[in-house]
């Protein structure tokens, strides 16, 4: 149960005029499940590394429950990263993989051997205890690294990419084993990712980052509804931008006049702006005709338990889904109407 | 157009060829040569006469003895000493650091020098006025060259061991920085973050990891440093003498009766090693097993 | 994290060991230009090139004309040895690559019975010391009077060559796809320029390597080209050993450093193509 606090934290590699990580601040309330998310090389790896202090920030400071842990070295720290890759010792038996921590603190051996044997049956993998590691599935070796990593108690767990290297099935059943052992133990979780899906299955909290700075720092819902730049919403999958001018409640468009009545609008920006709205959200052939506009289906693609409509209004193309069946009414080259509800439209500023 | 049944022996042929006529057949030859068949000085019978000379002989046997044990100690020394020595420099190596890339050419440049021309510059470094002798009379240390200890042809074989840790450092070295830049650092990364320090890391993470490549490359060179002449020709003293020099004096003695004492002990020499390594691929194959 | 380090020691250390492993490099050079270096100096008073004068490597002082300079190529014991042993250095070289290249392709890409006993018996020369063998090959050699002749001399360095050059190219062919020549051939090229445009390239980087390591080996031997060559094929390990155990230390100096330039000068050019990796590296265990 520990809270991370990240203050202008800053790190600047020799040679290179960017800093990796600019001046992030974020608050990490204890016994939280946090995703650092942004493509590769924007810093969330590094950031990662110096809260388990295996990297020394440039400016910055890192306290956890308030008192800094910048002199704190990291094997003296309590921060225990669990890496992609695993990286169970070859040369060791998964009992002495898990056991690590422990001997390296001087454990008796005695004890050491009970523990191991708790840790392997809280992830679920009793009696392998005396294979290698090479001889279990990758997702096996995920779990053994996880209670090699939570045989020491850490304070923080961090996770680099926890889901990334497992296949479908594989994923769920190790989100339900991170997730209920965040539940049991409560210890503070940190992971990095690049994938929205990954950061959205696991996260309270999204940290959002580009090119080392932190974009947005919000629940996973958020992202959806509110996200804070059109860079921001085509990273979760938006791909409705129109460009508008706002005054208020009114959104202009080449296309027609808009309301706009989404809950926290009133701190978006004003004047230039982009509109954008998710394409679930897009109304096909609404029952009433307010911010509604005319355009016709360019194409059709039927994915099976949803259907995508590219629409053409004007020269800009919307998107659009629906669930459930095909719906015959609506064919290529057809005329539409098509509605974006005022609760659910979103602005940004204009990129 | 060749059958499918013939293309991989025809492939495999011309090297093979050279291997089996050359190498086991020369083998074989000083195998029966060694038993005293030397058909063309009239001798057809098979004996271990040529062993028991070389071994049992009051004529040769302390030669033989104190040269085997002179070898053996040279051996593992020069191995050991340049494993430990090239283990401390990858670690430094490794690092990032200005003028990494001059530190290591200088640390690879002996590779390709042979191994004689070192044994030659151990005499111009290390012989009574050589250039140590030199810098130690500058100091003030030594007054005259015979103060200077005698490093090269002396009983301990240290001249020797020195020109092996000259070649070996940078050979070991090689390899290892090979294999810590194939494993990279995560591991030490890793158990950093589970509460290892400085020593804990090396001994439960770094020579864990390098352990396997370490051994083969210590085969390679214990085998050789038994095996070589040039050196301890050059290096070495008479008595007690390494046995690879030994063989080859047998072999050029004017009387043919001595040259099955060579082959004989060349083929001691060649069973030494070998059982070396098969105890090593044995230890190796129950250490995968376990 | 190892970029933190207490670092006036760090430098310290790898400077001791970096000077120290080029010292005996470093006599050669010295001494190669000393000139009646008296003990107890550390550096000579006097330089000259009275060493190399006496190997006939360079014309006498006053007489450095082009027509000198030609006529050392003939009377030069030491040209005469460098010589030698290119010869023999190219010639394994090329031989042991071309016989070496069809048995790393059958080991590195294809399983075969008895494919483990075939690779102990290539890499059994790598283990076994050359004097276990070279006794009983000299009778033998002198019985086919392939001795004391280049041709046997190069024919006898292909037994410690062969192993390395085999061990690097089947590493090689081991990550090697060979859908790329099915893929040439669907393509209308021929067998032999399937293997000029597409196996060729694809395994170049090895083949450099193997020819490194079968150069240097050959370009080291001692033991085996005095035995086999019987006085009679004088390569440049040969002329040093001679001199080295009582002559002039400016005169050996001297041919050291001939002898080690070539091979210092291969890994150079051919540094870029060794990652330290392949197994081949063990080669350098034998120079």
């Amino acid at each position: 149960m520990t809270h991370v606090i990240l203050s202008n934290l800053t790190k600047s590699f020799p040679g290179n005029p960017v800093a990796a990580v600019n001046t992030m601040n974020l608050d990490i309330p204890s016994g939280q499940l946090v995703a650092f998310l942004g493509p590769s090389g924007c810093g969330k790896t590094t950031t990662l590394k110096m809260i388990a202090g295996l990297i020394t920030p440039t400016v910055g400071d890192i306290t956890f429950d308030g008192a800094s842990v910048l002199a704190v070295p990291p094997e003296k720290r309590g921060a225990v990263m669990v890496f992609q890759n695993y990286l169970l010792f070859p040369y060791m038996s998964v009992g002495q993989n898990v056991g690590f921590g422990l001997k390296m603190r001087g454990v008796e051996p005695k004890v050491i051997d009970r523990k191991v044997i708790e840790m392997l049956d809280l992830v679920k993998l009793p009696n392998i205890a005396n294979r290698r590691p090479r001889q279990l599935s990758g997702g096996q070796q995920q779990r053994v690294a996880l209670a090699r990593a939570l045989i020491t108690e850490p304070k923080v767990l961090l996770l680099d990419e926890p889901l990334s290297n497992l296949d479908a099935h594989l994923r769920d059943e190790m989100r339900e084993l991170i997730l209920s052992i965040q539940r049991n133990l409560g210890v503070t979780m940190i992971f990095v990712t690049h994938d929205q899906e990954e950061a959205v299955l696991l996260a309270n909290q999204i940290a959002l980052i580009f090119d080392g700075v932190l974009q947005q720092y919000a629940a996973p819902d958020v992202f959806y509804r509110q996200p804070i730049s059109e860079r921001a919403a085509r990273f979760f999958g938006g791909i409705n931008f129109v460009p508008a001018t706002r005054r208020g409640e009114r959104l202009e468009t080449a296309f027609g006049a808009f309301h706009v009545r989404t809950p926290g609008v009133e701190n978006a920006p004003e004047g230039e702006v982009t509109l954008t709205i998710r394409p679930e959200q897009v109304v096909l052939n609404p029952a009433d005709d307010e911010n509604c506009t005319s355009g016709r289906i360019r194409s059709r693609i039927y994915v099976g338990t949803y259907t995508r409509y590219k629409i053409m209004i004007g020269d800009i193309e919307i998107e659009a889904t629906r669930s459930g069946d095909i719906d015959h009414a609506l064919n290529e080259g057809d005329a539409v109407r098509v509605g974006f509800p005022a609760d659910r439209i979103w602005v940004v500023g204009r990129s | 157009m060749i059958g499918e049944r013939w293309r991989i022996p025809l492939m495999l042929a011309p090297t093979l060829i050279i291997i089996v006529v050359l190498f086991f057949g020369s083998l074989g030859y000083g195998f029966l040569q060694s038993l005293g068949w030397q058909p063309n000085i009239g001798n057809t019978t098979f004996s271990l006469d040529a062993y028991a000379t070389v071994l049992f002989s009051p004529e040769y046997r302390e030669q033989f003895w104190s040269g085997l044990w002179l070898t053996i100690w040279v051996s593992l020394a020069s191995t050991f000493i340049s494993a430990a020595l090239a283990l401390m420099s990858a670690l430094l190596l490794r690092q990032t650091f200005i003028g990494k890339k001059i530190a290591t050419f200088l640390f690879q440049l002996n590779l390709p020098v042979p191994h004689l021309v070192i044994a030659i510059g151990m005499i111009f470094l290390f012989s009574q006025s050589g250039l140590a002798a030199r810098a130690a009379a500058q100091l003030g240390m030594i007054s005259t060259p015979n103060e200077f200890p005698v490093m090269l042809r002396d009983a301990g074989g240290v001249g020797i061991i020195l020109a092996y840790l000259w070649k070996e450092v940078p050979f070991f070295g090689i390899v290892l920085l090979a294999i810590l830049q194939s494993v990279g650092e995560d591991y030490e990364d890793l158990a950093r973050s589970l509460g290892a320090n400085r020593w804990q890391r090396f001994r439960h993470v770094i020579l864990p990891l390098v352990m396997p490549g370490l051994l083969s490359s210590s085969i390679i060179v214990f085998a050789f440093t038994f095996g070589t002449y040039e050196v301890p020709k050059l290096l070495g003293v008479r008595f007690p003498e390494m046995l690879p020099v030994m063989a080859l004096e047998f072999f050029l003695n004017p009387d043919l009766n001595a040259r099955a004492e060579g082959m004989a002990l060349s083929m001691i020499i060649a069973a030494i090693t070998l059982l070396i390594v098969v105890a090593y691929m044995w230890a190796g194959n129950r250490a995968v097993q376990r | 994290m190892t970029v933190r380090n207490r670092r006036p020691f760090f430098y310290l250390a790898v400077a001791v060991i970096c000077i120290l492993l080029v010292l005996p490099v470093i006599t050669f050079m010295i001494n190669a230009f000393a000139f009646r270096w008296f003990y107890p100096q550390f550096i000579p008073a006097e330089w000259s090139l009275q060493a190399w004068e006496r190997l006939q490597l360079i014309p006498p002082e006053g007489e450095r004309t082009l027509t000198n300079w030609l006529a050392l190529l003939g009377s030069s014991d030491v040209i005469d040895a460098l010589v030698v042993s290119l010869v023999i250095g190219v010639g394994v070289t090329l031989f042991s690559v071309v016989i070496g290249l069809p048995a790393a392709r059958a080991l590195g890409m294809h399983k075969f019975r008895g494919k483990r006993i075939v690779e102990f018996m290539i890499l059994a020369p790598t283990i076994v010391p050359s004097i276990a063998f070279v006794l009983g090959l000299n009778i033998n050699f002198i019985r086919w009077e392939l001795s004391g002749s280049l041709f046997g001399v190069a024919l006898v360095h292909l037994v410690p060559v062969m192993p390395y050059v085999v061990l690097t190219l089947s590493g090689v062919f081991a990550n090697y796809n060979p859908d790329f020549e099915d893929q040439a051939r669907t393509l209308g090229a021929g067998p032999l320029r399937t293997f000029w445009y597409v196996t060729l390239p694809a395994i170049f980087p090895g083949i450099v390597v193997a020819a490194l390591f079968a150069f240097l080996v050959s370009w080291s031997q001692y033991l085996l080209t005095f035995l086999i060559g019987a006085g009679r094929v004088i390569t440049l390990p040969i002329l040093l050993f001679a001199s080295a155990s009582g002559g002039n230390n400016a005169v050996i100096a001297v041919m050291s450093l001939i002898f080690i330039a070539p091979a210092i000068l291969t890994l150079l050019v051919t540094s870029r193509y060794l990652s330290g990796e392949s197994g081949a590296v063990g080669g350098f265990g034998r120079i």
